[in-house]
């Protein structure tokens, strides 16, 4: 015994752990510190700390409600009626009388029986599809969702099959292989979600909505949409993809959109049935362990829908930006977007003029096998997108720094390589505001085409 | 800032965003000379006035600025004047942190809980039996129906359909106003036995322990009000973005500075929402091949983090060392399952104060362990920052440790700053990685000016502020980059806050740079605690957790009594709202009730409190410990002489 003990003291002596933290490479520090720093407000055209003012379109601000003086004017209100802070989590005294009446705006301005509201946008969704889809349920997810999605699948533990990124006939196989797998094992009748997005962070790409719709009450499955993108950016007043394509949302069982990016308060929502919104209210794991909302914020919120459901004109200027913007980049060579054409959030990605050095490996064998569906078992897709991730990075990193001395803050979209379940090509993520003026638009996206020719004609 | 005058308004801030440096400065200068002046009077005490004194505290009228600063609002935040009221949370090394002490009731209490779970759960069955066959439409969530299999599962929603239903009025009771040491409930009735509940229209001013306030910083005026007031003015409300896509702002730098500083760590990261700090930042730190030691206890966010990172998970027991050290030995030298490699790394999770049992962690013996086992170190401060220790540091400041000795202290801002919100801190290695390879750094909003500068007032009123005149010598404190020197640097923390720490817009009162503000708060809230702790023992009650937590949970047992305890508390004559918890956030027999303390509160509050227990406690018969018992007049009389104890014996 004694001998054992001194093994094992010797063990532990022998033990050596790795570091805590390995030091960042010299890239990524670079990354960080080339990260603009705003001073003072942020907006339309903020001031960053090297004294310049330039146009954003990195910040989400769609509607343009950042600096919005009504909203202020409420705030401050609250802040004096309330304090800041909320002190406790919803089940404990921490649900306001300001909560209660957000939820119904939400609830009102979308048309669904009731809402319940989390804390951040990031961690609704990871926290909604596991408060429902336990082990055993099945999941048909897109390949592309984000990366809130993917940590709310990975904590549910359920069984997932993947259909090809917004490719509704993909998803339409998919349900029949499973239907039929089902049928063949003579499992119990469990609970079936499909998941996806309205516009997807990943690529600006939109959901064909009614389609998904069909395909959903034809087999029977119940439809999580994450509109953390679209509410409060698409539809004649920013009501999101319902609005859209005229599906009322309460065909859509769990609509889930973040505060955050539409509204520019704080937080997300999932709006629903009123069992689908009772049910988080124990089961959501970051809405009961978490303090709830500072009652200013969701003043902020219910300011925001206010304004939306009053002035269509900002969407419809939103709207306009898009497309003066779209009309100057759609026809650059070097450039390939992704996003819908009504998408405020654009996507660029770089095209260089001969992809094919890129594909040492010999491609016929991609094309012989391409047509035949994916794997639905597997994340990837079978005819994966070739890119070379470090070298289109550092391109847009090029760009976005060329732009920035033009006066045009961009942002490349910041991935976590490695952790993303698929590879994600390297895109600048603009996100136009209906802030702007369409003159200001088409002189920055005219900024844009400029760097982007440059910085790809520079590196032949 | 009634000092509203220096202020141009927020048009002209649009376009000029930046006042001189000086501003901040040559205000403060002008407020020391005011302080001086009123004190040179012999108007005011050193202590707050305001705090003390009622509300309408006047003088002469170039002082009247100073004095509107002081004032709060008596429901809000309670005045108290008597210095004896007043003690300092320290660890005293005579009397070591025990683990746990609990106390079992009498075996008939134990046998009539479980007596009364299982009848709940018999009626319950027996109704869901009935119910899904005679009342098809009320169950219909929980059947299959027309294709689809049922949403929730009437196994997995049993306990909230058929236990927690019954006393759903205790629960998610909406409130309106300041979170306080009052707060206002919006009364409502259920007309069917808790399904739904509707408004009466009535409201009702009760007494708060139920919110988390422990420096009692919820609060609709003040210095940081005013402050987060100013900078909704400059900033708006939103950040509209991620860290790392163009959502940085100067104040999270500034806010990011000064907490590093606070928690005297070389650098902080902060992210928008507390649990979320826990769940997308742990995936950072492990990941496969790596082993998280975690207590029993840890709270869920947590658990969610280490669910997503990957890393291997081991529990131990609540806060006992043995169990750790003998777990640490065996996962040492067992190395990772099957493979037997050794393990990557070990990181051990454990929280500073946790808010179920109102324990501390045993941090002494764990930096002894440390040392020996060369694990990594992260301690949730969610409760203990700003609550426990002589600067309200937590419990590093609390035990005498350098902060420096754990390798990562992660907290909240939800709890003692009145803000929203978490932190996480460490080296700046560290801390730069977690900002890159976070999920909240690309992914998640970044934090909202308002409550970045509610941190950074509090955070500073808490520190006191150094005035640019003197600051030579005690600047050095700002952080220093060439590593951890204990010695050294460990002299310096937990130091002021320079004032070019501070956005140069924020206006603070003197109280605020003497930090007699903050001190009281601290020296307020650790007199409460230890009063309603050793009283509530004194009366006979069985508690749980540390004298000096601000978190007090007394034990119920029998889960009807919550419920009655509960609304008893909510009736009486001067309402005292209280939160209930049992099962699944309990072991099934200790279900409790929980008071959270705060410095708002008054000692004449916690006498009230104490004499609702006495009187609720004799009811329902709870007064179960063993020991010596004071009548509560005593106990009430001979407050000061409580607190003051080495140990209640």
């Amino acid at each position: 015994m004694k001998g054992h003990l001194q093994e094992i003291d010797e063990l532990v002596d022998e033990w050596v752990p790795e570091p805590l933290a390995a030091p960042l490479t010299p890239r990524e520090q670079a990354d960080l510190a080339a990260i603009p720093v705003i001073i003072g407000p942020t907006g339309p055209k903020p001031k960053l700390a090297s004294g310049k003012t330039v146009v954003n379109l990195a910040t989400y601000n769609f509607t343009g409600l950042a600096g919005n003086e009504t909203i202020k004017e409420r705030v401050i209100d609250t802040v004096r009626k309330y304090g800041l802070g909320s002190c406790g989590p919803p089940g404990f005294y921490g649900t306001q009388d300001v909560h209660i009446q957000l939820e119904q705006d939400i609830a009102d301005f979308l048309g669904t029986e009731a809402s319940i509201i989390y804390a951040q946008a990031f961690s609704t969704i990871s926290s909604v599809i596991p408060a429902f889809c336990k082990r055993g349920d099945i999941i048909v997810a897109d390949r592309g969702v984000n990366f809130a999605i993917q940590k709310g699948l990975q904590i549910s533990r359920c069984t997932i099959r993947w259909f090809d990124h917004n490719d509704m006939k993909s998803l339409e196989q998919v349900l029949q292989s499973t239907e039929k797998e089902w049928r063949k094992k003579k499992g119990p009748l469990t609970r079936r979600f499909i998941v996806t997005e309205g516009v997807f962070d990943h690529d600006g790409a939109m959901s064909d909505l009614p389609k998904l719709v069909e395909l959903k009450l034809k087999y029977k499955y119940r439809l999580i949409l994450d509109e953390s993108v679209s509410f409060g950016s698409v539809g004649r007043t920013g009501r999101g993809l319902t609005e859209l394509y005229n599906v009322p949302a309460s065909q859509v069982d769990m609509l889930v959109g973040s505060l955050a990016n539409g509204l520019t308060a704080c937080g997300g929502f999932c709006a629903g049935s009123h069992i689908v919104v009772n049910h988080q209210r124990i089961n959501g794991t970051a809405f009961v362990f978490s303090a709830a909302m500072p009652p200013s914020l969701a003043v902020a919120a219910s300011e925001g829908i206010n304004i939306l459901r009053s002035t269509p004109s900002i969407l419809s200027t939103l709207q306009d930006n898009v497309r003066a913007v779209r009309a100057v980049l759609d026809k650059v060579d070097c450039i390939t977007i992704p996003s819908h054409p009504a998408s405020p959030m654009i996507h660029l990605n770089v095209r260089l003029p001969s992809p094919t050095h890129l594909l040492p490996v010999a491609s016929p064998s991609l094309a012989s096998s391409s047509g035949k569906p994916s794997n639905p078992l597997s994340v990837h897709p079978r005819d994966p997108e070739v890119f070379d991730v470090e070298l289109e990075e550092r391109l847009l990193q090029d760009i976005v720094e060329e732009a920035l001395v033009q006066g045009v803050m961009l942002t490349r979209s910041k991935r976590l390589r490695g952790q993303e379940l698929t590879e994600v090509r390297p895109s600048i993520r603009l996100n136009l505001t209906a802030a702007l003026t369409r003159k200001d638009c088409e002189k920055a996206a005219a900024v844009i085409k400029a760097a982007f020719i440059k910085v790809v004609s520079k590196r032949k | 800032m009634a000092i509203k005058s220096a202020s141009p308004t927020p048009s002209i801030f649009k376009k000029k965003s930046y006042p001189a440096m000086n501003t901040a400065a040559s205000y403060l200068s002008a407020v020391s000379e005011a302080d001086a002046r009123a004190r040179a009077h012999g108007g005011t005490p050193n202590s707050t006035p305001a705090l003390s004194l009622s509300s309408s505290v006047t003088t002469s009228s170039e002082d009247t600025v100073l004095h509107e600063i002081f004032t709060t609002v008596h429901t809000e935040f309670g005045h108290c004047g008597n210095e004896d009221y007043r003690y300092t949370s320290h660890y005293n090394p005579a009397h070591p942190v025990k683990g746990v002490t609990e106390q079992d009731p009498p075996y008939y209490i134990l046998l009539t809980t479980y007596i009364s779970y299982i009848l709940v759960i018999i009626f319950g069955h027996i109704r869901d039996f009935f119910g899904k066959r005679f009342k098809h439409s009320s169950y219909r969530h929980l059947l299959a129906h027309d294709g689809y299999a049922a949403l929730n599962s009437d196994f997995d929603s049993f306990y909230t359909r058929r236990l927690k239903l019954r006393i759903d009025d205790c629960f998610s009771h909406p409130v309106t106003g300041v979170p306080g040491r009052t707060i206002v409930l919006l009364d409502r009735y259920s007309p069917n036995y808790n399904k739904t509940f509707l408004p009466t229209g009535t409201r009702t001013r009760a007494m708060n322990l139920s919110s988390y306030n422990y420096l009692g910083f919820a609060q609709g005026k003040g210095a940081c009000t005013e402050a987060v007031v100013e900078s909704v003015n400059r900033y708006g409300v939103s950040a509209c973005g991620s860290r790392l896509e163009g959502g940085t702002l100067d104040l999270h730098m500034q806010a990011e500075s000064l907490v590093a500083r606070f928690i005297g760590m070389e650098d902080a990261l902060i992210s928008s929402m507390g649990f979320a700090t826990n769940s997308t930042i742990i995936p950072a730190l492990v990941s496969k091949g790596c082993l998280v030691i975690s207590d029993e206890l840890n709270h869920a966010s947590i658990r969610f983090g280490v669910r997503l990172s990957g890393a291997n998970v081991r529990v131990f027991k609540h806060n006992d060392m043995q169990a750790l050290e003998s777990l640490l030995r065996e996962v040492i030298s067992q190395g990772q399952p099957k493979t037997h490699r050794p393990w990557k790394k070990i990181l051990l999770i454990v929280e500073g104060l946790y808010s179920m049992e109102g324990t501390l962690v045993a941090l002494p013996q764990i930096i002894e362990l440390k040392k020996k086992y060369k694990f990594y170190l992260f301690i949730d401060e969610a409760h203990s920052i700003g609550a426990l220790g002589p600067h309200g540091r937590g419990v590093c400041d609390y035990y005498g440790i350098n902060p420096r000795s754990v390798d990562i202290l992660m907290g909240t801002f939800t709890k003692s700053f009145g803000a929203a919100g978490g932190y996480i801190s460490g080296n700046k290695v560290l801390v730069d990685r977690l900002r890159v390879y976070g999920h909240t750094g690309p992914y998640a909003e970044a934090m909202s000016p308002p409550i970045l500068t509610q941190i950074i007032a509090s955070m500073a009123s808490i520190m006191g502020i150094t005035l640019p005149e003197k600051s030579s010598s005690s600047r050095s404190l700002i952080r220093n980059t060439e590593g951890p020197i204990p010695g050294v640097e460990y002299e310096q923390y937990p130091g002021k806050a320079p004032v070019s720490a501070l956005p140069p817009w924020m206006l603070t009162p003197s109280t605020m740079v003497d930090g007699s503000e903050g001190l009281t708060r601290l020296r307020r809230l650790a007199f409460n605690t230890r009063y309603l702790n050793r009283g509530l023992r004194k009366l006979g009650f069985i508690t749980y957790g540390h004298d000096d937590s601000p978190i007090v949970p007394l034990l119920l047992f029998n889960p009807g009594k919550m419920a009655v305890f509960s609304r008893l508390m909510r009736t009486r004559a001067t309402p005292i709202v209280i939160v209930v918890v049992a099962y699944p956030a309990t072991p099934l027999v200790t279900s409790r009730v929980r008071f959270c303390l705060s410095a708002s509160h008054t000692k004449e509050d916690i006498d009230t409190l104490l004499a609702a227990c006495d009187e609720i406690g004799d009811l329902l018969d709870l007064k179960q410990a063993a020991g010596e018992r004071w009548p509560l007049h005593e106990i009430i009389t001979r407050a000061v002489e409580l607190v003051n104890m080495e140990e209640v014996p």
